[in-house]
């Protein structure tokens, strides 16, 4: 059971005055039943379904019923044990209504802080519009600080990002300039590959390879929920990438290099034909011309709706691989990100001359799950995090982002890869 | 949505129970927003201040990293001394100078002419003739004293707490040094310590075996005695080497192999085997400097190189 709070400002009712509804809502996916009373104490039931463009609603009195149903079981918890057993079915109401209002005020509260954009923006479907309202009285708060900032936090909520570490908030805009460290604790977030090319590119050098390549789904995956075309199409649009990773060539303080970035946003970052033959293509391209070649892993492992396909990539990355460092002996560093598990790992992740992870990133080969779930032992997060991997010698280096680009043209230039810039020093 | 008069029992949203699993108990609607500091907890915070609740970090560890919190990108030396775990000694971490015996007599005489000096810049007085005489006799002393050292006391010296290690020689010969870690099968030795550094231009492969400067860094580095994991690390370095070409320089300090039953197991003495026949199957040239002690097959297997060199009152042997 889920209880949504939303607040309406209802174009019926006269300007000015707020209205608080709550609603309890069945159905899956996009086809609603929800049951709305508002403050004045009436029911509605509203139906509505966005594929079909339905839109229903009217009085409906078996929602009261339905309400008492479904709170029974609330009815009998602890906190809400009534000494006084002969109150009426109306005072039981009001009493639910007032201890669901509270509830639900407080939940909102405690909620804003957290990244509760989603609650805003999910019914922009239908005809109702949203509003916040700075009317206070209706909430019997003590005038404090907090009031003010949660109400403008419910309008402005998706300005900022959460840390996983230590819950603290970063404002979006400097958070891009911060290279998306979280500034209270220094743990690194996940970062997508338009950044993170900018992070490392000198601006103005970058020119990618192979943008328009397309997976057109081999062996036509069919699942029930959505065909992988879809799915596809649908990250796409979000995300503004035709796949998981983005290859190309630019400079890195001058040094010219081949990049390819993989992007966790795109179907996690999984491996599939697209992403190997991409990556293959980049990694001949670089030994042809003799570049040496970075490759920012950030994935989920292989992608399931290829099947085998994207295990051969795997096999083929690898032996490009074997070309480019055995028989060109070439220089090529494979930097591991937050996540870098499965099929990555198991290949050109680790096949780098110099690996470099960076703090606090989650790289493991099997996950977490499969590994209890298997063996029937626990597996404790941080034993497949960076730094415990590290003592048992798995990486290089450890390197925080700002230091990155920095260290990585030192050991270009150590392994005789030199810029292209004249510099006047040496 | 008045309160009811008659209504005993006192609604607590649910909400308000929710605490924080990983944070002391701190209630989670509480995060992340400003609160009154209601009193002061003997720190920084002011009562009535206005601080931000946090959880504290989700993992209990929190990690220390070389580098500082704010690092400098155009610090001089540039960002690879951020990189380095290897810092300067702070002034309470240095451990004392210590004196080997031999040499008492000698700081005796130190002692003297510092004093002389100190009385003359007190007083005022000329002792500057006195004060040279003194000080040829002290370069005598010396210079008789390590002429003239028995073996064990060249042992002494080699063995040496305050004899500069491995990393202390490299960061003051080459013009960058990047450390490189781990041997990619299971464990990161400390004893032995790996890395590319640029020297004139030019880049060269650095193993070698490294001592701790304290008693706590020492019981790091577990007194430079290597594991096996230790001697793989440095072979895949030097296949390393060898691929991209650079020439490889070892520097040996080290008291032995590590000697416990672990290390059996895990096979120190093939370790040390596969080194010795992979070193002479190199292409690229190998020097090795004897910088403090050289202890037997685990100086060895960083040892065969085309030129093996030794400084002065270092010492080579076979058993302890």
């Amino acid at each position: 059971m889920t209880i949504h709070l939303y607040y309406f400002h209802s174009n019926r009712r006269q300007e000015g005055s707020m209205e608080k509804w709550w609603f309890y809502s069945e159905g899956s996916g996009i086809t609603k039943s929800i049951l709305v009373r508002d403050s004045n104490g009436e029911n509605y039931s509203i139906y509505f379904d966005i594929e079909n463009n339905i839109f229903e609603i009217d009085n409906d009195s078996s929602f009261l019923s339905e309400l008492e149903g479904s709170f029974s079981s609330y009815k009998n918890d602890n906190y809400l044990n009534d000494d006084d057993g002969s109150k009426s079915d109306d005072h039981y109401y009001d009493n639910w209504n007032n201890h669901i209002n509270s509830c639900i005020d407080s939940y909102l509260r405690s909620e804003i802080s957290r990244d509760c954009s989603e609650n805003v923006n999910s019914i922009d479907s239908g005809s109702s519009s949203i509003r916040t309202s700075t009317n206070e009285s209706d909430f019997n708060l003590s005038p404090d600080l907090d009031t003010t900032l949660q109400f403008t936090r419910i309008q402005y909520s998706h300005l900022w990002v959460q840390c996983e570490n230590c819950y603290g908030l970063n404002y979006k805009k400097f958070f891009k300039a911060k290279l998306n460290i979280c500034e209270e604790c220094g743990y690194h977030l996940k970062m997508n590959s338009s950044d993170r090319i900018e992070l490392l590119i000198d601006p103005g050098t970058w020119y990618p390879m192979d943008e328009d390549m397309v997976s057109i789904d081999p062996i036509e995956f069919h699942s029930e929920e959505e065909p992988y075309k879809d799915r596809i199409d649908s990250y796409q649009r979000e995300t503004g990438l035709t796949e998981a990773v983005q290859t190309g060539i630019g400079e890195l303080n001058g040094i010219p290099i081949a990049m390819g970035v993989m992007d966790f946003q795109f179907i996690g970052g999984s491996m599939g034909s697209v992403v190997g033959e991409k990556i293959t293509r980049l990694i001949e391209y670089a030994t042809n011309e003799s570049l040496p070649v970075i490759i920012v892993c950030a994935s989920g492992g292989a992608r399931m709706q290829e099947g085998s396909l994207s295990l051969m990539q795997m096999a083929k990355i690898s032996s490009a691989l074997y070309n480019y460092q055995s028989n060109k002996k070439l220089f090529y560093v494979s930097l591991l990100t937050s996540p870098t598990t499965g099929g990555v790992t198991a290949s050109f992740g680790m096949l780098g001359d110099i690996i470099i992870a960076e703090p606090n990133a989650t790289i493991a080969f099997a996950g977490k799950r499969v590994i209890e779930e298997t063996l029937k032992v626990t597996v404790l997060e941080e034993q497949q995090e960076t730094e415990y991997l590290f003592e048992k010698g798995l990486f290089d280096l450890i390197l925080p982002r700002n230091l990155l680009k920095d260290v990585l043209s030192e050991l270009f230039k150590l392994h005789g890869f030199f810029s292209n810039k004249n510099q006047h020093e040496s | 949505m008045a309160s009811l008069p008659h209504c005993p029992v006192n609604f607590s949203p649910v909400s308000d129970l929710l605490r924080s699993s990983s944070s002391n108990g701190v209630p989670l609607k509480s995060l992340g927003r400003r609160v009154q500091v209601l009193g002061s907890s003997g720190g920084k915070r002011e009562r009535g201040d206005l601080v931000i609740v946090g959880a504290a970090p989700r993992k209990g560890k929190k990690h220390e990293y070389p580098w500082p919190a704010n690092p400098d990108p155009n610090a001089e030396g540039g960002s690879l001394l951020h990189i380095s775990q290897f810092k300067p000694l702070k002034e309470k971490e240095k451990s004392k100078p210590a004196i080997l015996d031999f040499e008492k007599p000698l700081m005796d005489l130190e002692k003297k002419i510092n004093d002389l000096r100190k009385m003359a810049r007190d007083t005022g007085l000329d002792f500057s003739d006195h004060l040279v005489s003194l000080e040829n006799k002290y370069q005598k002393a010396l210079k008789d004293l390590y002429t003239h050292l028995t073996p064990i006391q060249r042992v002494n010296i080699a063995r040496h707490p305050n004899r500069p290690t491995f990393l202390d020689h490299v960061f003051s010969i080459t013009d960058k040094f990047v450390e490189l870690h781990g041997d990619r099968a299971g464990y990161d030795d400390p004893a032995i310590v790996t890395g590319i550094g640029s020297i004139d231009g030019k880049t060269y492969m650095f193993i070698g075996h490294q001592k701790g400067r304290n008693t706590k860094e020492n019981i790091k580095r577990n007194f430079g005695m290597p594991t096996p994991h230790g001697y793989r690390k440095a072979l895949r370095m030097m296949y390393y080497a060898d691929h991209h070409g650079f020439p490889i320089i070892t520097f040996i300090d080290t008291p032995g192999a590590y000697p416990d039953i672990k290390s059996e197991e895990l096979g120190q003495g093939e370790a040390i085997a596969f080194n010795l026949r992979t070193m002479f199957g190199l292409k690229v040239p190998i020097v090795s400097l004897v910088i403090g002690e050289g202890g037997s097959g685990g100086a060895l297997a960083i040892g065969c190189a085309n030129k093996l060199l030794m400084l002065e009152n270092a010492v080579f042997y076979v058993a302890r």
